[in-house]
């Protein structure tokens, strides 16, 4: 606690720590937001400054970012179903339908509030056990382990958004079987940028690199919007959502606080684990929000705890996504890495001695992202009452905008055209997707687990020497991989359960 | 296939039965015939690895045959539900829900839909020969009047506040590189509103 107001204390103290406190705060929700850019963009841009900074300074500048970044592409995601990074796709879910319902308010709202619950909590948690929880889940956690946690998140979410539980299947086989275009994760082998089929030669060159899931996710998401929106101008059907500056209610709050509470927990941890990180705890979040509500056939069309499953589990991840980088020196994701590269700038290692050693760039940073937190409700809330207010512009006018940032979002992550055109085939398929029922969500699902899945697997089956059985030895592994085999066969007895039970009403 | 001998009224039957029936075939053959040539492509990578006994085409694979796998599930739950339904009376709202949506569309609405689709792409095919920054202003400009903007000072202001906005944000402010053209013209116009718009940095 006295290492926490101390690092308060120089973070406020130091007119140049709060003007960059103020700059990560903003620069992070704003390059969060626009899709195209986003916080990782800000943080390449700004790592050679860093080099004449004060280290202090320089981690905490990252720390705020990657708070801030990770909160800011949810109002994308609600107002115009954009997320900003791929950790607020799962927010499109209901945030959007929301939004058509008139119900903006509440949702970014709830994502204001909960982004800054889930972090301050990862922070709170992040200080007072950072050594000790890094030790056991790096011993805890290997790759059967990360298999297990793939499979169960794949198992639980496989159905979201379909119309039934098979066509969540086959979205979510389809989504992996896309993410094995490029090379084989074991060997570097090329798979699928050539060869032929019935007779026909084909070769991409761009193949090699594989299909990025940033383009799918705008295409599916941001351009079938626009699509099935062009579709209703054109039908003469379309209804303007209303603007709304609602805050949910403390009853609405204190209805998802069961919500609240797992995706933080989920969030936190799948955050420690390196390589899962905010993404993947968006997505175990909102999936376990469905498999516990009492009403899971209402997420996806316009349901609270979705919003707030989402961001509490992205936010949550931040601040447990510190703790093997400071305590062990593993950055899980690409921000961390940067944060790691501040270190090595200045000389020094993260690990254990971090804490003897610089045990004040420590604490600055801990206050930092607790601070940050805090703040972003302060921000949310003045963006709710601001940005809202683009829905009051007609869709038409906003269409080509939305298009735009998708296309230049696409384009700008590897400066290939194949991208956009990934994009835009991606909202091809997401219009027609959504009318046959099929869910964008699962294949998107699919492609972003795919390759760290197949990696996982692959490094089980050569660590329990190719023994499926293996899986069982480890405790994790085994109640994660039951879980997900029960979730499964639970839910294939509730859809045929389902079709009896229309049969006996019929009869 | 047809249940009418069954039934008093199975021409009814015939007519709400027969899309049922073939939607359900069409899709399992749609996946199954994805699924077959994804595996037929996995033979131009099936090439041992050191110390990996699967291969890369190992788990292609095992997604290939869930996805037949998962094809034919629905494909047979889709078929006992439909039976339960042939229990069912035939009702009147049915017919009307089967209906095409797009029956009661004149010609100019169906282009005006084609257009939605077929615009993004023929902006892609022009963008990398004409560049980003020409090509542009032509795509909202599209994209408005098939969304049925009519009015000329709303198409004026919207494509000149778009792109002046995706300007001043990506090319003055992040440098983000978007494509310049490969057409001679057009590759100099590009660099020039570049460099215009980039003044005084």
């Amino acid at each position: 606690m006295i290492e926490f107001l101390n690092g308060t204390l120089t973070l406020f103290g130091d007119p140049t720590a709060v003007m960059i406190f103020g700059f990560g705060l903003i620069g992070g929700m704003l390059f969060g937001a626009i899709p195209g850019v986003n916080m990782l963009t800000l943080g390449a841009v700004l790592l050679p400054f860093t080099i004449n900074m004060d280290p202090n300074h320089a981690v905490m500048l990252f720390s705020v970012i990657y708070c801030a970044g990770v909160f800011g592409g949810a109002i994308t995601a609600i107002l115009f179903n954009i997320p900003g990074a791929p950790e607020n796709a799962p927010t499109c879910f209901d945030g959007y339908p929301m939004t058509v319902q008139g119900k903006s308010g509440k949702a970014i709202g709830a994502a204001v509030s909960c982004s800054a619950i889930g972090g301050v909590a990862s922070a709170i948690i992040m200080m007072a056990a950072t050594p000790l929880i890094a030790g056991w889940a790096v011993r805890a956690f290997g790759p059967q382990e990360i298999f297990a946690l793939i499979f169960f998140g794949l198992a639980v979410s496989a159905s979201v958004g379909a119309e039934t539980l098979w066509k969540g299947w086959l979205s979510v086989f389809a989504g992996l079987l896309i993410a094995t275009i490029g090379t084989d994760p074991v060997g570097g082998v090329p798979r699928f940028n050539g060869g032929s089929v019935m007779g026909f030669e084909f070769s991409s060159y761009y193949l090699s690199a594989g299909i990025h899931f940033i383009p799918m996710i705008l295409g599916f998401f941001a351009v079938s919007e626009v699509f099935v929106q062009a579709m209703s101008i054109a039908e003469g059907k379309r209804k303007r959502p209303k603007a709304s500056l609602e805050f949910p209610s403390l009853v609405e709050f204190w209805s998802v606080r069961f919500t609240m509470l797992r995706s933080m927990f989920l969030g936190f941890f799948a955050g420690i684990l390196p390589g899962i990180g905010a993404t993947l705890a968006a997505f175990l979040g909102y999936s376990q929000a469905v498999r516990w509500s009492k009403t899971p056939e209402r997420f996806g069309k316009g349901e609270l705890a979705g919003v707030v499953a989402s961001e509490t589990a992205n936010n949550s991840a931040t601040g447990a996504a510190m703790i093997p980088l400071l305590a062990l020196g593993l950055p899980g994701g690409a921000l961390t890495a940067m944060i790691m590269g501040i270190f090595q700038i200045h000389g020094m290692e993260p690990g254990p001695l971090i804490f003897i050693n610089s045990s004040d760039l420590v604490w600055v940073t801990f206050a930092a992202m607790f601070w940050a937190n805090l703040f972003i409700v302060f921000l949310g809330w003045l963006q709710t009452k601001t940005v809202v207010h683009i829905l009051n512009v007609p869709f038409r006018w906003l269409a080509p905008g939305i298009l735009l940032l998708a296309t230049i979002g696409a384009f700008a992550l590897r400066n290939l055209t194949i991208d956009v055109w990934v994009m835009f085939l991606a909202g091809a398929i997401g219009f027609f997707l959504r009318r046959t029922g099929y869910s964008a969500a699962g294949i998107v699902l699919g492609l972003i687990l795919g390759k760290l899945g197949e990696s996982a697997f692959a490094k089980s089956m050569q660590l329990m020497d190719y023994d499926v059985f293996g899986f069982f030895s480890r405790p994790i592994a085994a109640v994660l991989l039951i879980a997900a085999v029960l979730t499964v066969a639970s839910s294939i007895w509730n859809e045929i359960r389902g079709r009896e039970l229309q049969k006996a009403l019929i009869d | 296939m047809s249940s009418s001998d069954h039934r008093p009224d199975g021409q009814t039957l015939t007519v709400s039965i027969s899309p049922l029936f073939s939607t359900p075939v069409l899709e399992w053959l749609f996946w199954l015939v994805l699924a077959g040539m994804v595996y037929a492509l996995t033979d131009n990578f099936d090439e041992p690895i050191a110390e990996y006994q699967f291969g890369a085409s190992g788990w292609p694979r095992v997604l290939c045959a869930a996805l037949a796998f998962g094809a034919t599930a629905q494909l047979l739950y889709k078929l006992t539900r439909r039976r339960a339904e042939r229990e069912k009376p035939a009702d009147p709202s049915s017919g009307q829900e089967s209906k095409p949506a797009h029956s009661g569309l004149t010609l100019g609405a169906k282009l005006q839909r084609a257009g939605v689709f077929l615009v993004p792409f023929l902006y892609l095919y022009v963008m990398p020969e004409i560049g980003f920054y020409v090509a542009t202003p032509f795509f909202i400009l599209a994209i408005l009047l098939l969304l049925e903007v009519r009015s000329i000072k709303a198409l004026i202001s919207v494509t000149a506040v778009v792109h002046g906005l995706v300007l001043l944000i990506f090319t003055r402010f992040f440098y983000v590189a978007l494509p310049v053209g490969r057409v001679e013209g057009f590759y100099d116009l590009n660099n020039w509103i570049i460099a215009f718009v980039r003044t005084g940095m």
